[in-house]
């Protein structure tokens, strides 16, 4: 006889408790603004997919993000960061630059540059409350720990 | 089996790459039969950046263009849809927006310098592209590479297959709305990834392969923590799969979703777990000699479901290949520190790997020890077209069974 979905695996605990940190110190724009939940929109613009991979990672039940407030939305209207995966090629330059039109005040802009110098990618342009600019491909952990850092958490440590 | 791999044309020459029996080999196109042998010659030949183009007309048609900005689809990629509401009446896939041109960006550089490159074109199949390539510039250079190292790129190889198929049938659950499900593949695929990391030190797997080598091989401690490890994966994936077959609202969303025939996957040039969905034994697990054999997992149904199912299978398969080869592998003595040494700087060469969604074929020319050129062929661009294809006539709900189930990536197929 199956168990009923619901309480299949019900007693692994897989979220891990640790510390997460980034090496990346942020000065934080807007304070205490953010402290309660961080809405993410993320857009790929140029990577060579394993950031997308390492979202999916930062996605799984280890983290469990959703208990520090941080969530992934659809649409760059309901983000508080907009989170950009590599650097963009010229055909993504246009749709980067309206995505970041659509975000509403405040924001945060954070990149993460995992292209090879060698490759004809596009720089990035200039863009407002770009607080953070990544280079190769951060883990989940450092990933978490920098968005963390940039909400200035306090249940991280309980 | 014959299969063709990709179209070369430099300077007016033509040339196939095919696969016959598991290996790759060149042959220059000298008659219009040759072309005829193989429906994907075209496509191969073309290798555009907008698949299917095309329109539809008709009362109240219109194009419904899905990208590249969205949240459904993550990377920069775009579908051009034509419907009229629900059903979708023709489906094409523009790649181009994530075109950063790979190959014309390895001409002129190291072979090493490239082989950086080849890893970039899609970092979660970045093994399988640096083995590809590693072989043909082996071949290209008649460098006789160990048999430790081509046992270890074996081993590499069916742990990139293991996390890649873990993330596909996670997306599928997920988008079967399966939370409990997609939550405990979830925590596996990020279980694969550091076991990963523990044997090569990259979650990826880059930088470890080399021309002719290996850069470092893993401790005997870590040997053993990944043993253990893989263990646990096919144990707990096994639990967990055996559940979600039994579940009629997940299996209802996979079955007879994008189906497809062997005829029409063979004349698309599929390979890999789209391919044996469709009841068809390719031949890339007889790419290189195995110390112990992978048996070919093949369905009949060629839809979502029989996909899921192929790979599904293919996790657990790789799991016990992994465990039974790492605990032999300390009897693989060579030297890490020095890759085999090539005995010319000058040929062409091609060579290809078994990707977890097909087969990666590279074509590379030397001149001078230099890349003069560089020809990628993924899985994913024939993938894609099939994907495409496979939408035609189904609903928006079955979008992304359909196209998630071809494990397909537009950085893979834009290069």
């Amino acid at each position: 006889m199956l168990k009923w979905w619901p309480l299949f695996g019900i007693r692994r605990h897989l979220t891990e408790k640790k510390a997460y940190t980034s090496p990346i110190r942020l000065q934080s724009l807007y304070g205490k603004l953010f402290q309660r939940s961080l809405f993410i929109y993320i857009l790929d613009v140029g990577s060579s997919n394993a950031l997308n991979f390492e979202i999916s990672a930062l996605e799984s039940p280890q983290y469990n993000i959703h208990r520090f407030g941080i969530y992934f939305t659809d649409s760059p209207r309901h983000a508080d960061v907009l989170l950009i995966l590599g650097r963009p090629t010229e055909l993504m330059l246009a749709p980067m630059n309206e995505t970041l039109n659509q975000m509403p005040e405040p924001y945060y802009v954070i990149t993460i540059d995992d292209s090879m110098d060698d490759l004809p990618m596009s720089p990035y342009p200039e863009m407002r409350h770009h607080v953070a600019q990544l280079k190769g491909i951060p883990s989940p952990s450092e990933l978490l720990g920098l968005l963390l850092e940039l909400i200035k958490n306090k249940r991280i440590a309980s | 089996m014959r299969l063709l791999a990709g179209v070369i044309e430099i300077d007016g020459k033509e040339k196939l790459l095919i696969i016959e029996d598991g290996v790759a080999r060149l042959e220059p196109v000298e008659s219009q039969a040759q072309r005829e042998e193989f429906g994907c010659y075209q496509l191969l030949k073309k290798r555009e950046l907008h698949l299917r183009r095309g329109s539809v007309s008709g009362p109240g048609v219109f194009r419904f263009r899905y990208g590249p900005v969205t949240a459904g689809v993550r990377e920069a990629g775009c579908f051009n849809l034509y419907t009229f509401g629900e059903k979708i009446l023709h489906a094409g896939i523009d790649v181009s927006w994530k075109h950063r041109g790979i190959e014309e960006t390895m001409s002129n550089k190291t072979p090493q310098r490239a082989l950086a490159l080849a890893e970039a074109v899609c970092s979660n199949f970045a093994f399988s592209h640096s083995v590809a390539y590693a072989r043909a510039v082996e071949n290209a250079l008649h460098s006789n590479v160990d048999m430790g190292v081509q046992n270890w790129r074996n081993i590499l190889l069916e742990a990139e297959r293991i996390y890649n198929h873990l993330h596909v049938i996670t997306k599928l659950a997920s988008a079967a709305a399966q939370k409990v499900l997609t939550s405990h593949l979830s925590s596996l695929f990020e279980e694969a990834l550091r076991l990963n990391e523990i044997l090569t030190g990259s979650r990826y797997l880059m930088g470890i392969n080399q021309v002719g080598g290996f850069h470092h091989l893993p401790s005997l401690e870590n040997m053993q923590h990944a043993i253990n490890g893989y263990s646990l994966i096919a144990k707990r994936f096994e639990q967990l799969y055996v559940h979600s077959v039994n579940n009629a609202n997940y299996m209802d969303r996979l079955h007879a979703a994008g189906t497809i025939t062997a005829d029409q996957a063979i004349a698309m040039g599929l390979s890999g777990p789209s391919l044996r969905a469709c009841g068809v034994k390719d031949d890339l697990n007889t790419t290189i000699s195995h110390l112990i054999q992978l048996p070919v997992i093949t369905q009949n149904e060629g839809d979502a479901l029989a996909r899921m199912e192929v790979r599904a299978e293919e996790i657990m398969n790789s799991c016990e290949y992994i465990i039974d080869h790492l605990k032999i592998s300390d009897a693989w003595n060579f030297n890490t520190d020095e890759a085999t040494k090539s005995i010319r700087e000058n040929g062409e060469g091609c060579g290809i790997a078994n990707s977890p969604s097909g087969a990666v074929a590279y074509y590379v020319v030397l001149q001078d020890g230099i890349i003069a050129h560089a020809r990628i062929f993924t899985p994913s661009y024939v993938g894609m077209h099939a994907a495409a294809f496979s939408l035609d006539e189904y609903i928006f709900t079955d979008f992304p069974f359909i196209f998630d189930s071809f494990g397909v990536h537009f950085s893979d197929a834009a290069r």
